[in-house]
């Protein structure tokens, strides 16, 4: 019974909730692509609509189509994916310095958006068969080699805001999946360590380039830096083997901060030593705008601008001076939201704000609901995809986020970012008109 | 554990994280709407005026700047005479942008060279190709005939835009330049002091003369276009922001009959002439002579012309009349015989014989030669001959103090505080002076050249025009003034009217004044002027031959001077004051005494003396 019509098991509320995010991203789009001193559309909101229709055709053959099919086939659709964002990633046309896109003619589609899906597929199916044994740390390596395949080959393109946003969802999915919440904190300091000691000694060492500090200088030498991480490794291994013969259960909490600290260490020493200047620079810039004013600084202050001017009420449709004037730049893409909140003010705001949020509860009320551990996880994991694009693109619109490019999904301009996400909500609909409740 | 059991915690645990994800995802909304009612409700104002600030451009639209009349102005008249205009004429400008291509935009403005002359080279070179969307200036000045040429064809002109903006015309040329000066763009030294009083850098300002003075009067205030710009720099749209305010008019004390006459009267020669009505101060004509024409200096190519008129010797810029000292010579007696009978050292009946020299009584005696040899005469005859041994002797008498006292009590040391800018003041040695200057102390024949105005002594031009207004008003001198009245721009209102100001008041015995005033008659009568003494009108005056070091090689040579009035006998208030100065000149009576008969013939002709003469 692969299409069984039950229309009361429709989400209605995810589905208004999706349909009028995107006739709102369309509207916008259209305000955007005004030109007022030529009086003319650049005529993109009529793509938008074009892919609209097309994403919506999809969405609704997904939502009819029972989502297990996708669990079954998983491996195949990854692997079919992942070919293409291969090929894409060595062979695509360079456009914008980056070979993200594969053309058709007038459209072009971005592989990496599909990976996304194609990636919580597989993540989905993997961790349910492992469901028991996920608390276990060795269990967790299959999971995030699953995710750094496509990862790398994303940078490859490089695209590193989309790149990253498989860390999170990644994490998402473990911990829904029951991970060991311990194993996951630790990875994350792992990850904090090894990066944040490096960045702010590179910050300081940009900000003062004449200081000599012990820190820097031990850090170039090297060598006693990783004696040290060595020597944390040790003591964690053997105290870990001690634990695995169960000497004392209370091993676990020296052999887990040790390994932190020694994994932790060696990474930033790695990075320290091994990165090219103008890569530090670049994700110190990534993570700090305001060091380059000129640069994605003035994008976020003319966001704030706009967001602000418009008040609580908004300036009215197509009156957004910001927008109109082209103050505001990628107005259409990644600052899209800027452009709701001057033309609709706080108003327009809460309610993009709403609907948008409602997308992401809904999408947890489903998994919340689903029986079967393939479904609940698809779910978790399509959510924190759309709840992750959100964050961060609302997060750098208002200026508490890195400006890292990553559109504003449902709303911001762009074929495969709506289609992609359009496909998500398809199968989030599916689950939950699928799905064996409980 | 059974299975069911196992699922059981499972599907328990499930939902406990699903529970913290959705207070993860409830924490970040309520941070990013906190977010936005910071971003939109606190500090939604602030960032309007940011919105603000950056679409809106103003452009200034330059006010009409006053112009200038002759005192003979009258609202009723529709002939007035205008001495400084406002000339219609347009700036041609064009936006690189809006052309395809560079190759276009040079042909536009080659297709516009044929009928305005447009240096496309230049102006290809000189826009800035980062921003082809800034205008960019193509032409100044350019004519209603030529604007109306490229309106009517403006399919072949396309792109081709021009701007109002009037051009200042000093209608009558060098015959002005002193008096009302000329404008200039706003130096950075001068905006720096001036900016708290409203001006602005792209303005142009009075450099000197009355545009100068009145400068604050003239201007107006300009007005702003308000203009929406887009990121790029491109307007949207525009809408008048404020009106400019015209400038005031200004109508001069000046009468450009009597100013034409005394500056053609001074053709080949370098020096000055005022005209002064002593019951007011009142200016009627002031020349200084070379000048130069504003007309130049404010051209669009006026860099040769200024240079050249700041490297001429006889320096063009120098208002002779308040920036330049001389030694009054022979005018200066004036002073001495005042003097000398106030201080009743010495009456006017007493006779000194002149026999063409003078012997100043030493350990060595010093025998000073005059020219001429007059026997034994009065101070009435001393004055009207100008027989500088009768003034010896006289300023020997009474000594170099009360000389110097009467030289200061009439201003000759100070400004007269005319209003117009850059004056002078004159200087009055004394003794201290000298024992400071010189080291020694001030000896008799110091006293002597003193008297007959040359040595130490160096007076404005004014300062002896003003002289002779203190003799024929009882001893007041009213400040020297060359504008009447300011009023509004259409004319109708008059906003100020310059009032007499007093600036001195000596206190002189009217016996006094009859004497120098029968003996300045004297003079015209039978004595140095008497050149004016075919006049209907009579006249009274004091030449002077002041001798000194040429500025052009440096040889000694002689200034002359005269100073007159007239009518002489009539009431203060109807006499006028002249001052004529001319550098290089033979003698007072052979150079200057001719520019004063021409002006004041003129002054004849115009009326001036009409109610003496009925």
């Amino acid at each position: 019974m692969l299409f069984r019509s039950d229309f009361n098991k429709l989400d209605y509320v995810l589905f208004i909730a999706v349909i009028m995010v995107i006739a709102f991203g369309i509207v916008t789009i259209y305000s955007a692509g005004y030109d007022s001193v030529l009086g003319v559309n650049n005529n993109m909101y009529k793509r938008q609509i074009i892919w609209f229709v097309l994403g919506f055709s999809i969405m609704l053959g997904l939502t009819f189509l029972d989502y297990r099919i996708f669990g079954d086939y998983s491996l195949q659709i990854f692997g079919f994916v992942l070919v293409i964002l291969i090929l894409t990633s060595f062979f695509g046309p360079r456009i914008r310095n980056m070979r993200a896109w594969i053309s058709f003619g007038a459209f072009s589609i971005q592989p990496s958006e599909f990976m996304k899906l194609a990636t919580i597929i597989v993540l989905a199916k993997y961790l349910e068969l492992r469901e028991r044994d996920i608390y276990r740390f060795k269990e967790l390596l299959v999971p995030t080699v699953i995710v750094l395949i496509p990862m790398l080959f994303i940078m490859k393109q490089p695209d590193f805001g989309t790149a990253m946003i498989f860390v999170p969802v990644l994490f998402a999915m473990l911990f829904a999946a029951g991970a060991d919440v311990t194993h996951l904190v630790a990875i994350i300091l792992i990850a904090v360590i090894g990066l944040f000691v490096p960045m702010s000694l590179t910050y300081y060492e940009w900000v003062n380039p004449e200081s000599e500090s012990i820190l820097l200088k031990l850090y170039y030498n090297g060598g006693q830096l990783y004696l040290v991480s060595v020597v944390f490794f040790v003591i964690a291994s053997v105290t870990f083997l001690l634990h695995l013969f169960r000497v004392n259960k209370y091993f676990r909490r020296i052999y887990i901060p040790s390994y932190v600290f020694s994994i932790g260490l060696f990474v930033s020493v790695f990075f320290q030593r091994y990165m090219k200047d103008y890569q530090k620079k670049r994700i110190l810039v990534f993570l700090k705008p305001d060091l380059d004013p000129l640069g994605s600084g003035y994008n976020v202050i003319q966001s704030k601008i706009a967001i602000g001017s418009g008040g609580f009420f908004g300036k009215g449709f197509m009156e957004g001076t910001q927008t109109r004037l082209g103050f505001l730049p990628e107005k259409t893409s990644d600052f899209i939201v800027a452009v709701i909140a001057e033309e609709w003010g706080f108003v327009g705001a809460m309610f993009l704000l709403l609907a948008l949020f409602t997308i992401v509860f809904r999408g947890l009320k489903i998994s919340m609901y689903t029986k079967d551990k393939f479904g609940a996880l698809l779910v978790i994991g399509i959510s924190a995809l759309f709840f992750v694009h959100f964050i961060i693109n609302i997060g750098m619109v208002i200026g508490f986020m890195p400006v890292t490019g990553l559109p504003l999904t449902f709303v911001s301009y762009g074929g495969s970012n709506l289609l992609s996400a359009m496909m998500g909500v398809g199968l989030l609909l599916s689950v939950s008109m699928h799905r064996s409740s409980m | 554990m059974t299975h069911s059991s196992f699922r059981t915690k499972m599907v328990e645990a499930f939902r406990i994280r699903v529970l913290f994800c959705y207070a993860v995802v409830l924490f970040t909304l309520v941070v990013i709407v906190f977010q936005f009612i910071n971003l939109q409700l606190v500090q939604g104002a602030d960032y309007e005026l940011k919105a603000r600030t950056n679409m809106e451009s103003f452009v200034p639209i330059v006010a009409s700047r006053g112009e200038i009349f002759d005192r003979t102005f009258s609202t009723t008249n529709t002939n007035n005479r205008v001495i400084v205009s406002n000339r219609p004429s347009f700036n041609i400008s064009t936006v690189p942008a809006k052309f395809n291509s560079k190759k276009e935009m040079q042909q536009a403005l080659e297709k516009l060279s044929e009928i305005v002359d447009v240096d496309v080279n230049a102006v290809m070179k000189d826009y800035n190709a980062s921003n082809p969307w800034q205008r960019v200036l193509v032409l100044e000045d350019v004519s209603f005939e030529k604007i109306v040429k490229i309106a009517s064809h403006k399919q072949i002109y396309r792109n081709i835009d021009w701007e109002v903006a009037p051009v200042r015309v000093y209608n009558y040329g060098s015959m002005f330049s002193h008096i009302v000066g000329y404008i200039g763009s706003i130096s950075k030294k001068e905006f720096l002091e001036l900016r708290d009083q409203g001006y602005q850098y792209y303005q142009k300002l009075g450099k000197s003369g009355v545009e100068r003075q009145y400068d604050r009067e003239l201007r107006g205030v300009d007005g702003s276009v308000k203009r929406i710009v887009d990121v790029k720099n491109r307007t949207e749209g525009e809408e008048i922001g404020f009106q400019p305010v015209s400038g005031n008019n200004l109508v001069l004390t000046m009468d450009l009959e009597i100013q034409k006459a005394a500056y053609e009267a001074f053709e080949g020669f370098v020096g000055s002439c005022v005209v002064i009505k002593p019951a007011t101060g009142e200016i009627v004509a002031l020349v200084s002579r070379p000048g130069y024409d504003p007309n130049a200096i404010i051209s669009r190519d006026n860099s040769d012309i200024i240079r050249k008129l700041y490297n001429d010797k006889e320096r063009p810029f120098l208002n002779r009349v308040i920036q330049s000292k001389y030694p009054p010579a022979s005018t200066f007696k004036l002073v001495t015989a005042i003097a000398a009978l106030e201080e009743e050292k010495w009456e006017a009946e007493r006779i000194v014989n002149c026999p063409g020299y003078f012997v100043l009584k030493g350990l060595r005696d010093t025998v000073i030669y005059d020219y001429a040899v007059f026997g034994n005469i009065n101070l009435y005859e001393a004055i009207g001959k100008s027989a500088s041994v009768y003034f010896y002797t006289m300023g020997h008498k009474i000594g170099p103090t009360t000389i110097m006292n009467y030289a200061n009590h009439f201003g000759l040391s100070e400004r007269s505080g005319i209003d117009l800018p850059g004056e002078v003041s004159g200087f009055v040695p004394s003794q201290k002076w000298k024992r400071k200057a010189f080291g020694e102390g001030w000896y008799d024949g110091d006293t002597v050249n003193l008297s007959i105005g040359q040595g130490f002594l160096a007076v404005t031009p004014i300062s002896m025009a003003n002289l002779v207004c203190a003799i024929v008003n009882n001893g007041i001198i009213y400040k020297p003034h060359v504008v009447k009245e300011i009023r509004s721009p259409d004319n109708n209102q008059v906003l100020k009217s310059i009032e007499p100001e007093k600036i001195r008041e000596i206190p002189l015995s009217p016996s006094t004044l009859n004497v120098i005033k029968t003996g300045m008659r004297l003079s015209v009568k039978s004595g140095t002027s008497r050149r004016l003494s075919y006049l209907p009108v009579p006249f009274a005056g004091k030449t002077g031959t002041a001798q000194t070091r040429s500025v052009r090689d440096s040889k000694y040579t002689q200034h002359g001077w005269f100073v007159g009035y007239g009518p002489h006998g009539a009431d203060p208030r109807d006499a006028y004051v002249i001052m004529v100065m001319v550098e290089y000149g033979i003698a007072g009576a052979a150079t200057a005494v001719p520019v004063a008969e021409k002006v004041f013939s003129k002054m004849i002709e115009q009326g001036y003396f009409d109610v003496v003469q009925k």
